[in-house]
């Protein structure tokens, strides 16, 4: 207790703080419901979800629906399972993820490093494009892949999520290098260092914290995307959401909770791993902008 | 031609115009110091010079070579910074390297000039740590080292010592002043400590609003002021500007300093011919704190010692001298005093005025007349 109370800005009784503790457990059961209702589903017989109850906890444990919705469920046309979407998906969201991360570094270094006449209005604009919904981009961008002839390709989905996460990425980026002492920028042009090096020597390794925070962002920004899955994609570079969508919305035969109970969850995967190892980067990243020092 | 020589330089931001017209030389081997108030242009002068800021107009040349155009990293100069700017993801060594590493030199060498630095500044321990792991002064040696290192013609210096304690900033002066007499470099010094700036220096570049007020070495500067404004800013307490009127009696110059109930009249020795012309004229009159005495106090080997009486309005022991605070001309004069003996607030004191050590300056333009 007493290292505690050094954190926390006033001492609390023990009553106030075992009521905000239980509500706190009220709140986070409250919102683990879902997750638990999606697991304890996936791990059941059809037969057993028929009979009702959704917060039983299965009478037969049945890996069947997860090895189902992984290889051979429905999708569309072909019984192929989520497992090539999933690939599709991770195609596309490394080279997004790795391609905007570092443009956005790369544009924040600029903004604050190498300020040049109008670098106010140009952040501006890239702020500005944060704002734009999906559904405005979709008609121009449908046009722009054609002319590249990138449409319905897995280069076509990680220029879009570049270009659509690029806004972010610098914005992120800026703000942590705000703070970044320029005099450090000045010792190394003084040392003989250039554009590239200092940012290779000296700034890059100082970026952890938002490095992560961005990779985060974009990552599970990228793999839930529906929207530009669904309208720039083919049938070989559908990512994971889009197929999800086809699983389970499909129209024909019996409607297999279990196996959608178990894409599901592989679809949330990824992010939830990766919210999980690096999640608490994520918030103290969030910070390190906001406070000075 | 000089080592440094910085001709009618300009610099501008917009429609702001920083620096007006400076012109500084300084020969190899000397310490120059820029000091100024904040906003004087003096870190925008080291800038220029090292290149990190463009100028609008003027020369500037570092060895016999203009170097208006020169990349910073090609002018062959180091800079130490307030801030220190060692690089946090690198060790000592690293930082100290790096400069060397960015021109090709090999590592072998490089490992040999850490040490050598290292030796100098007394940091052959610190070399693996993170910059993050040292105190104020150990990071200050590291940013010495990473000039010193590559030897370069010109060190420059930003307020090296103004995030320092007390105590570590009078230790690194002195410690800095023993590197440029043992190595013989050429520095520039930026620094708005006046007391700094006369210990280091050979020569004290004076800025104001962008204009150079006075150059000289370190003993002109204090003694002969150019103007009211160097008056007032080099010394500590600052000179005394008191208005007062020269009145000629009969051949002889007298000062005097017009007071609520007697006038207070102090004679002029050897009046300069200068200050004939201001007869019958006000004047500002210039006095240090240390030429205004007790009696016993006053330098044996001065001439010309004015008496008079002053009452006590406030008395600042600080040890060694008390300050004593009182009213002349309507404004408040510090002298300076070997001892608090005798000294109430409110008495009638005499003091002893060092007449040969006064300056004089014209109210209008400010500019010194003697």
């Amino acid at each position: 207790m007493s290292a505690a109370s050094k954190d926390t800005a006033l001492r609390t009784g023990v009553i106030a703080r075992a009521l905000i503790y239980s509500i706190l457990l009220v709140f986070a059961v409250f919102y683990l419901l879902p997750l638990f209702v999606m697991l304890v589903n996936s791990l059941k017989t059809l037969d057993e979800i028929r009979q009702g109850n959704m917060l039983a906890f299965p009478e037969v444990f049945t890996f069947e629906p997860w090895i189902q919705a992984w290889g051979e469920a429905q999708i569309g046309v072909e019984p192929t399972g989520l497992k090539p979407y999933f690939i599709n998906s991770l195609v596309m969201v490394v080279p997004a993820v790795i391609i905007s991360t570092l443009l956005g570094a790369i544009n924040g270094y600029v903004l604050t490093k190498w300020q040049f006449r109008g670098h106010r209005v140009v952040f501006g604009l890239m702020l500005f494009s944060c704002f734009i919904p999906f559904q405005i981009v979709l008609i121009p961008m449908a046009r722009i892949l054609g002319i590249l002839d990138l449409a319905g390709t897995t280069s076509g989905l990680v220029l879009v999520h570049v270009v659509y996460g690029l806004g972010f990425t610098t914005l992120f980026f800026r703000n942590y290098y705000d703070a970044f002492p320029t005099e450090l920028i000045r010792a190394a042009t003084i040392d003989g260092a250039g554009f590239f090096r200092i940012f290779r020597r000296i700034l890059l390794p100082s970026s952890g914290p938002i490095i992560v925070v961005t990779v985060i962002w974009q990552f599970t920004n990228v793999w839930n995307d529906f929207l530009f899955g669904a309208s720039f994609a083919d049938f070989d570079s559908q990512p994971m959401t889009v197929a999800l969508n086809n699983l389970v919305s499909s129209s024909t035969g019996v409607k297999e909770y279990n196996v959608h109970f178990a894409g599901a969850i592989l679809a949330a995967l990824p992010t939830l791993i990766v919210y999980v190892v690096s999640g608490r980067y994520f918030v103290r990243g969030l910070m390190a902008g906001a406070v000075k020092g | 031609m000089a080592f440094l020589e910085i001709n009618r330089l300009h610099k501008q931001y917009g429609s702001v115009e920083v620096l007006k017209g400076v012109d500084i030389a300084i020969e190899e081997g000397g310490f120059l110091v820029l000091v100024g108030p904040s906003g004087c242009g003096k870190s925008t002068l080291l800038n220029t010079i090292a290149g990190l800021e463009s100028i609008s107009s003027g020369e500037i040349s570092i060895d016999g070579k203009v170097v208006n155009d020169l990349h910073p990293s090609k002018r062959d100069i180091a800079m130490v910074f307030q801030s220190y700017a060692l690089y946090p993801s690198m060790s000592v060594g690293e930082n100290i390297a790096f400069g060397l590493e960015m021109r090709g030199v090999s590592k072998a060498d490089r490992e040999k000039a850490i040490q050598g630095v290292a030796g100098m500044l007394q940091i052959e321990h610190l070399l693996k740590r993170r910059p993050g792991q040292l105190s104020g002064g150990q990071r200050q040696r590291v940013a010495m080292g990473r000039a010193l290192v590559r030897d370069p013609k010109l060190f420059l210096f930003d307020e090296p010592l103004s995030n320092l304690d007390a105590k570590l900033r009078v230790d690194m002066r002195t410690e800095i002043k023993r590197l440029h007499q043992k190595l013989g470099t050429t520095i520039v010094y930026v620094t708005h400590d006046q007391i700094e700036a006369m210990t280091l220096a050979t020569q004290i570049a004076v800025l104001k609003d962008g204009i150079l007020q006075q150059v000289g070495s370190p003993d002109e500067v204090y003694s002969k002021p150019a103007n009211m404004f160097v008056a007032d800013f080099m010394g500590s307490p600052t000179m005394n500007l008191i208005e007062a009127r020269i009145e000629n009696g009969g051949g002889s110059l007298s000062v005097e300093i017009p007071q609520r109930d007697r006038s207070l009249s102090l004679p002029v020795p050897q009046p300069p011919t200068s200050l004939q012309s201001y007869s019958g004229r006000s004047v500002v009159l210039g006095i240090r704190p240390e030429d205004i005495t007790d009696l016993d106090g006053a330098d044996p080997k001065a001439e010309h010692i004015a008496h008079a009486n002053c009452s006590v309005e406030v008395v600042e022991p600080t040890g060694a001298d008390t300050f004593v605070v009182t009213q002349l001309g309507g404004k408040e004069v510090t002298g300076r005093m070997r001892s608090a003996n005798g000294l109430s607030v409110g008495a009638d004191v005499p003091f002893a005025f060092n007449m040969g050590k006064i300056h004089f300056f014209d109210p209008a333009t400010e500019l010194r007349i003697a």
